[in-house]
């Protein structure tokens, strides 16, 4: 009976084969949708899930209370985790004091490479259960030894074993390879780090950790543990919370310091804090993302539907004569499911096919490296499931409604589809647009924003700026390397900095000044400039002047923001002295605020003051602009060579990092711009399946008018003016529903838009445009056709 | 066979009720053939369809091989048309995405009969009309008379012990017709019991018995 069932159901399909391309198309645009959500959103939900001991690894993170607001981060002083272990022991199974990732360069001989990587305490490769190919996870126990991954190992050392070989690390230590570990997966949080060494060199090669006055008062590594296995998150989370507190100053404890442990399977999707409370994060984009594939897939069942339900009249007569025969209405609701299982298992091999032609491009957009697991028996059992689902989804309304006619009706040729079987047709196609306009409303905000973002004043000039690391021999001889530049004409102008321009690295406390409120905890970005900073990025004064070399007297001196200048309350701030631990300070300039961090955020209370180029990691240049930017980087880069020869020139240019700043939202915009061209495409379809089935069930009333006169014209108002109607409303509902969910969006970022109607009437306009674009085409075929042809058929 | 008694069947169009039957009584004996014959909207397809057990009636009984009918619940209804009850239509109704194999087997597949029979069966009476060289044609490719042929054979595979025809012949030229109504005859003579709702007197009288309907009422 099956076989019967699938041979009716593939010669209906090959004798309509512009509806079944329809169908199937559709379907499979939408099932390919659903795939790549579902994949994407597998991949977010599986993260950090490479480390076995995943649910029982924590990083340890501070609440710290700033005048009432509580700012959450993940710095720890580097005795946090000697603390850790002496006082809490028992509560953790490991604990690991680790530096921040960044590059390092590995030097073998004449070959020079930059690794990206972490110092951490011996158990990491332990706690984090990496898979070693060589060596053993012990490997950090030596405090001038290495870990490499397998591919860092490949690009140092090739074919040959890495075992024991010595390397030069940041052109100041040799040590040893100990180990060499499989890759961590992309879709892990450590996912960066090619290298690891022992936290003990980490604390050699920065002397100055040990020795500070207040080890407890400075935030500058990082904390991870492994908490023990007979214990939970949460109750070593509130036993360690004041760890810290119990161990600063006076002066520090107005801070409130809370320690806290945030499990790693929260670091992807809930990383986000505000005034102290996990607020969420990433998971907000896999709930949005699910919902709108979720969204897609039912698009596509309902064009199904539609598509089967409006070809009702013309499988009417078969159900009649079925029933006549002997059929019960259950055979008829089996043979409708089969022949939408025979469409959904086409369009699934159709959209397997899709998937696998997109994923590179959806990786690319998305910043993952999804593979489909073809061998993961999961996958296909939700492959499987998926495929029941959709066809049941799409299949049952046709199955029901089709096998509902009374076949004698049918049969006499009274059977006329009533004023109310295309009501269920409509609300479909009322749901369909729905979500199309939203999405539509949604792309338009989410690129605003952006926009918004982007077009905020900056404070500096980005074009033409490049940045990177300075290295002990330039700090040496940076005077000279500054003339030597600017004499090549490649460069307008040179500044060291402590921070790039894209970040903040430090923050200080130990602020005081007349009319402080001695309750005001202050902890202000600070950075540390050369001379030449203003005029290299391009800064505006305000007030005051700018740093000179002429005045001896600016090593001591101030430049703030506007916002520090508005936060301090000074009237005149320019002369008034601000005391940095006990130091006297004299504010000489006010400049406009710099945004180093997020756009969507305001830009905090920051100074400026000179410095000594030992403490400064960053080169800022200016290309010289009537120069070529290509001739001038070479040039640079020859000069560099000649103090750093084995340092890789490398540097990047800041506008490329400040547009970095924008990426998430920036893939946000592009994947909810992808999902919206392809819901409304999948409607479309839709539409134009409705369209044309309307057309010719209404051939013969559009042969009498005709006939009776009616214009082309006319009959095309007539024709459209149904669907327009729908799309209209499908408008009035989508429009609240996008606002709500945008608005609650928009309070993510500080700095945002405001919601503007004309959105709305631009979503709406387009909606209606394409509507009548699609039904048009039908309309104008139909109304154009011979009237005598058309009367004819009956 | 099957026994009417007092059968009426009526719509209401606001404050008329207009009957389509009337006290209808009818008895038909097995091996009979009955030609039903009435003007246009006497009530012949209706009498027609409600002893074929597509169609309902308002009041009266109907016994069809001892069962009541007019107490039985629809799925019962059905499985007793499907077991017993073949249907010839004026327009063949074929459906035209079968051939004309697959539509004579598909009322053999809804009685759940086995692939190994249904195939012996078709082949049977594929044979037995001498269409078996037209097996894998579609309905559009044929003559009318080839459709009403394959639509008896059709209606007789699954063995029926009544055929019920609504103007078999209606859409057919004077010979097909002839010939339709000839295989009738040999069927009836064969112990089928047949009938047949027909406009012409000329095939009412391969009948065994003519009941003529007016408005509703047998003609007596």
């Amino acid at each position: 009976m099956i076989k019967n069932y699938f041979k009716i159901a593939w010669r209906n399909m090959v004798k309509n084969k512009g509806y079944s391309a329809i169908n199937i198309g559709g379907l499979a645009v939408g099932m390919a949708v659903a795939m790549l959500i579902g994949l994407w959103v597998h991949d977010e939900l599986t993260y950090d899930r490479y480390h076995q001991n995943y649910d029982r690894i924590a990083q340890v993170m501070q609440h710290a209370n700033f005048n009432g607001k509580v700012e959450t981060q993940v710095s720890n002083p580097a005795l946090m985790g000697p603390e850790l272990r002496d006082k809490y022991g028992s509560n953790f199974k490991y604990v690991i004091q680790s530096s921040w990732t960044g590059g390092h360069l590995l030097s073998i001989g004449d070959k020079h490479i930059s690794k990206v990587g972490n110092f951490f305490e011996p158990d990491a490769p332990d706690m984090l259960t990496l898979k070693m190919l060589k060596g053993t996870r012990a490997g950090l126990k030596d405090p001038y030894s290495i870990m490499m991954s397998a591919s860092a190992a490949e690009s140092l050392f090739g074919k040959e074993d890495p075992i024991n070989k010595t390397i030069k690390l940041d052109r100041s230590f040799d040590v040893k390879v100990t180990g060499v570990y499989e890759d961590l997966p992309d879709n892990t949080s450590f996912r960066e780090i090619k290298i690891m060494m022992p936290w003990e060199l980490w604390l050699i090669q920065n002397p100055w950790a040990k020795q500070m006055n207040e080890p407890w008062g400075s935030n500058f590594s990082q904390t991870f543990v492994q908490i023990a296995d007979n214990t939970d998150m949460a109750s070593v989370s509130a036993k360690i919370k004041n760890t810290k507190l119990n161990n600063v100053s006076k002066e520090e404890a107005k801070y409130q310091w809370a320690v806290f442990l945030h499990p790693m399977g929260k670091w992807n999707l809930y990383n986000e804090f505000r005034n102290g409370v996990n607020t969420g994060g990433n998971i907000r984009y896999v709930w949005l993302f699910g919902i709108i594939g979720i969204f897609v897939l039912l698009l596509a069942c309902i064009n199904f539907m539609n598509l089967a339900t409006a070809r009702s009249e013309k499988r009417a007569r078969e159900v009649g004569i079925r029933k006549a025969i002997g059929s019960m209405r259950w055979q008829l609701i089996r043979q409708f499911f089969a022949e939408s299982y025979l469409v959904v298992i086409l369009a699934f091999v159709l959209s397997l096919i899709l998937v696998v032609l997109l994923l590179p491009l959806f990786n690319e957009v998305a910043g993952k490296k999804i593979a489909i697991p073809w061998q993961n028996p999961i996958f296909w059992t939700f492959s499987l499931v998926f495929i029941l689902i959709t066809g049941l989804l799409s299949g049952s309304y046709p199955a029901l409604y089709l096998s509902s006619f009374q076949p004698l009706k049918v049969l006499k040729g009274t059977f006329r589809v009533g004023r109310f079987a295309s009501v269920p047709r409509k609300v479909l196609v009322v749901l369909q647009f729905t979500v199309s306009v939203m999405l539509i409303i949604g792309t338009i905000i989410v690129y605003q924003q952006i926009q918004y973002a982007k077009d905020r004043p900056i404070g500096y000039t980005r074009n033409g700026l490049i940045n990177l690391g300075m290295e002990k021999e330039i700090r040496e001889h940076y005077e000279t390397v500054r003339t030597e530049l600017k004499n090549s004409g490649a460069i307008e102008e040179m500044a060291a900095s402590n921070s790039p321009l894209t970040q903040v690295w430090n923050t200080n406390g130990g602020f005081e000044w007349e009319g402080k409120d001695p309750n005001l905890a202050v902890d202000f970005p600070n950075n540390r400039v050369s001379y030449e900073f203003g005029k290299t990025v391009n800064w505006k004064i305000k007030e005051g002047r700018d740093f000179s070399r002429d005045y001896a007297t600016d090593s001591a001196a101030f430049i703030i923001n506007e916002s520090a200048a508005k936060f301090l309350g000074f009237k005149n701030p320019v002369g008034t002295v601000l005391k940095w631990n006990n130091q006297p300070f004299t504010i000489i300039g006010v400049v406009n605020d710099i945004m180093q961090e997020s756009p969507f955020y305001p830009v905090r209370p920051t100074l400026y003051h000179i410095g000594e180029y030992e403490n400064m990691y960053n080169l800022i240049l200016r290309l010289n602009p009537q120069k070529n930017a290509k001739q001038s980087l070479t040039s640079i880069e020859q000069l560099l060579k000649k103090y750093t020869p084995s340092v890789p020139f490398d540097y990047k240019f800041v506008d490329e990092e400040f547009g970095g700043k924008f990426r998430a939202e920036e893939r946000i915009g592009k994947l909810s711009s992808y999902f919206a061209i392809l819901a409304v495409l999948i409607s479309c379809l839709g539409l134009f399946g409705m369209a044309s089935f309307v057309a010719e069930q209404r051939t013969k009333e559009i042969g009498i008018r005709k006939v009776l006169g009616a214009s082309v014209i006319n009959l095309w108002q007539l024709l459209s003016k149904e669907f327009v109607l729908l799309v209209v409303f499908s408008c009035i509902i989508a429009v609240p529903i996008a606002w709500y969910y945008l608005s609650n969006w928009l309070t993510n970022y500080d700095y945002r838009i405001t919601i503007s109607w004309q959105v709305f009437a631009l979503a709406a306009a387009a909606a209606l445009i394409i509507t009548i674009v699609t039904v048009s085409f039908q309309a104008i075929k139909a109304a154009i056709a011979n009237p005598v042809k058309s009367l004819r058929t009956e | 066979m099957l026994e009417l008694k007092g059968i009426y069947k009526w719509v209401n169009t606001g404050n008329n009720r207009v009957f389509l039957l009337k006290d209808v009584d009818l008895s038909v004996q097995p091996g009979e053939f009955i030609s039903i014959m009435g003007p246009s909207g006497s009530g012949k397809s209706t009498l027609l369809n409600v002893i074929g057990m597509l169609d309902t009636f308002d009041q009266g009984e109907y016994n069809f091989l001892h069962e009541p009918v007019h107490k039985l619940k629809e799925k019962q209804r059905s499985s007793l048309y499907k077991q017993y009850i073949g249907f010839v239509f004026q327009a063949y109704h074929l459906i035209d995405e079968l051939t004309v194999y697959e539509n004579i087997e598909t009322p053999l597949i809804y009685q759940d009969i086995k692939t190994s029979e249904r195939k012996a069966m078709v082949a049977d009476v594929l044979d037995r009309f001498q269409i078996v060289g037209k097996k894998d044609l579609f309905p559009t490719q044929l003559s009318g008379g080839q459709q009403q042929l394959v639509g008896i054979a059709r209606a007789l595979i699954a063995r029926p012990k009544l055929l019920l025809a609504d103007e078999p012949t209606g859409n057919l030229n004077s010979k097909q017709g002839e010939e339709i109504m000839g295989l009738f005859k040999q069927l009836n003579d064969e112990g089928m019991t047949i009938i047949q709702v027909t406009h012409s007197e000329k095939n009412a009288a391969y009948g065994s018995r003519i009941i003529n309907l007016l408005d509703g009422m047998v003609a007596r």
